[in-house]
């Protein structure tokens, strides 16, 4: 579970985040939908204690990541919006690296690396180097890398971005799976169709602040509109319409 | 040691080996080239200096016939006399010719009335090497046939030779037979410690900027590892890599040693065990300050091609105190062994000349090249802890 407190962070005058509060429950899958630059990235980075908040607090299963970082991330698994891998070692080599930062040993990396690779099908290429690779390779070895310890939360910034429909599928389906397996989903997308495909939970972020939540259902009613797109727009613009 | 730093270590070390181009151009030109290339050249320079002097000398003269007794001296010293007609300045700008002497109509006439004869040299001073020496020799060969007609001269007077040498000098050249090489060997120095700072550099840029460029930084600093200990365990890769060049410098220098004209020269260079292990002792806390400065200053670097440009630059600072000591022999002091790079240079030139190198140098150096290179070090850790070192982009 993920507690968000009131976190605000200001880069020199810009104020991008103010005082954002929220709850990712396990078991659920939560989004934060915002335009590009709304203020998604910044709240994430907060979030999985990158940077940390100029006020406000954050808990990760009611661990503080600015007393304890690693206890932290080791809760927690994170596909951040940079997302490079290293060109010169094979898919697998990658995720091992990771795997032993974990602190984990040989065996259990092999068996945890088997079962991600069945699940997002990455048997074709994870013996081979990452030069060259397409978008969707690169972001199934990069969620598995992040997953490798097999985290209770997990963090994903614009998940599908240039992912084509087919490697589009196979993410969402993995992460239904891993809501399934109870854990705790936080993640961001200016997408309406990826929202409204995988989220219990939206939160409309604009302008840094966090103006409304809920289901999709939900968030239709409390604007009055009869798709996910048209609700969001009349949101964010207050109200005032379309563009 | 802490298990993570290892496995940082291990992986900036498997991920740098596959990278083939830039292993091979940083060991292969600092470790490899520099030392061939530094036999190749002495030998260049030795032989051409030797031959030359060894060599059938041709001059070329015009008035030969002027001085019949002079010019049966010079076919008696077993030079040749190519007849020369022309401008000699222009033969010599043009180096047509390395010298040219012209004998005057007046010279047999002055020559018999026993007043000095005049022979004209004409020759380029700023020429280098082999022409420089067949100037000194046809001016020998002058003085030589002066002296002999003088004292002749001076005997049919009934008057001894011996009165005209009022003062003789005696040569006593007490430098060592090292000495005499050690100004060939000024570049070993440069080229050893030249070597440690290419071998980390590749590293250096890979492991900060590189890591910045791919992109795979933020995913790097989410693991549950502390940054410290990440920092370390890439500086530790980059030291590795100093001290691995290094090391193949060393036992490059040592086998091409052999191929040295020393002996042409008459003298020796003792690379054994002993001198070998001291130049690795000497070198290696060296091999932590290079990797902590180009480390701190490839963290200041937005991309690959900007750390390559300034890192590329820090290889001046190992030139520095070389070039100086090249121009400003200086007594090796003890203080002066606190200070890197400087204290590695009075060290290696010590040996290059045959020197005992003191214990107590030996000691001071590696204390204060590791002092200085450990707080670099620390700089650096400082440097990677700033919330600021993923914005730079």
């Amino acid at each position: 579970m993920i507690e968000v407190k009131a976190i605000s962070k200001s880069f020199g005058d810009v104020q991008a985040v103010k005082e954002v509060t929220f709850t990712a429950p396990n078991n659920q899958v939560t989004a934060l939908l915002g335009a590009n630059g709304a203020g998604k990235t910044t709240s994430l980075r907060m979030i999985y204690s990158l940077i940390s908040p100029d006020s406000g607090q954050v808990l990760i299963d009611g661990i503080d990541p600015k007393k304890q970082p690693e206890e932290a991330r080791k809760l927690l698994g994170v596909l951040p919006d940079t997302r490079g891998l290293y060109l010169r070692l094979t898919a697998r080599e990658n995720i091992t690296y990771f795997g032993e930062l974990h602190g984990m040993n040989e065996a259990d990396i092999k068996t945890r690396t088997d079962s991600l690779v069945k699940d997002l099908r990455m048997e074709d290429f994870i013996d081979r180097k990452t030069e060259g690779f397409s978008q969707g390779q690169r972001v199934k070895v990069a969620i598995a890398r992040a997953l490798i310890h097999d985290p209770k939360n997990i963090i994903l910034d614009e998940p599908t971005n240039g992912l084509d429909v087919m490697s589009t599928r196979g993410v969402r389906k993995f992460l239904n799976k891993e809501k399934e397996r109870g854990k705790c989903i936080l993640f961001s997308s200016h997408v309406m169709q990826e929202v409204s495909a995988v989220s219990d939970e939206i939160l409309v972020v604009h302008d840094g602040i966090v103006c409304a939540s809920g289901s999709e259902a939900e968030l239709q009613q409390q604007s009055g509109q009869s798709n996910l797109e048209d609700a969001f727009v009349h949101i964010v613009t207050n109200g005032e319409g379309h563009e | 040691m802490n298990k993570q730093i290892l496995t940082v270590t291990k992986k900036e070390i498997k991920d740098n080996v596959r990278d083939k181009k830039s292993l091979i151009s940083s060991i292969f030109m600092g470790a490899v080239f520099m030392p061939i290339f530094f036999v190749i050249f002495i030998n260049f320079m030795i032989n051409t200096q030797k031959d030359k002097a060894e060599a059938q000398l041709e001059i070329a003269i015009t008035g030969s016939e002027n001085a019949q007794s002079f010019m049966s001296f010079v076919k008696s010293k077993g030079i040749k006399i190519k007849p020369f007609n022309g401008d000699p300045k222009k033969a010599i700008e043009s180096k047509a010719e390395e010298a040219v002497i012209i004998i005057p109509k007046s010279f047999g006439e002055k020559f018999s009335k026993g007043l000095p004869a005049k022979i004209e040299v004409y020759y380029d001073a700023t020429a280098k090497g082999a022409t420089n020496v067949t100037q000194r020799r046809i001016k020998s060969v002058i003085q030589e046939y002066s002296q002999t007609i003088g004292m002749t001269r001076l005997q049919l007077r009934g008057i001894s030779p011996i009165l005209m040498r009022a003062v003789i000098v005696e040569d006593h050249d007490v430098s060592t037979s090292q000495a005499k090489g050690a100004q060939f060997l000024m570049i070993l120095p440069y080229a050893l410690i030249l070597g440690l700072f290419m071998g980390s550099m590749y590293l250096a840029i890979d492991t900060m900027a590189g890591e910045k460029e791919r992109n795979s930084l933020e995913s790097l600093l989410l693991n549950p590892i502390k940054r410290s200990h990440l920092l370390i365990g890439k500086l530790l890769a980059t030291i590795s890599f100093g001290l691995m060049t290094m090391v193949i410098t060393l036992i490059v220098f040592k086998m091409v040693m052999p191929l040295m004209p020393f002996e042409k020269m008459g003298m020796t260079i003792d690379l054994g065990v002993k001198n070998l292990t001291i130049l690795a002792l000497v070198l290696a806390p060296l091999a932590v300050l290079a990797a902590s400065l180009q480390t701190i200053v490839a963290t200041f670097s937005k991309s690959f091609k900007e750390a390559q440009t300034y890192v590329g630059i820090l290889i001046i600072v190992p030139m520095i105190p070389s070039m100086a000591l090249m121009f400003l022999p200086v007594k090796e002091k003890l203080w002066m062994m606190s200070i890197p790079v400087l204290s590695q240079n009075l060290i290696i030139n010590q040996i290059i000349r045959g020197e005992q190198v003191a214990t107590m140098s030996i000691i001071v150096t590696i204390i204060g090249s590791l002092f200085i290179g450990l707080l670099l070090a620390l700089a650096a850790i400082k440097l990677y802890n700033r919330e600021s070192l993923l914005f730079s982009k």
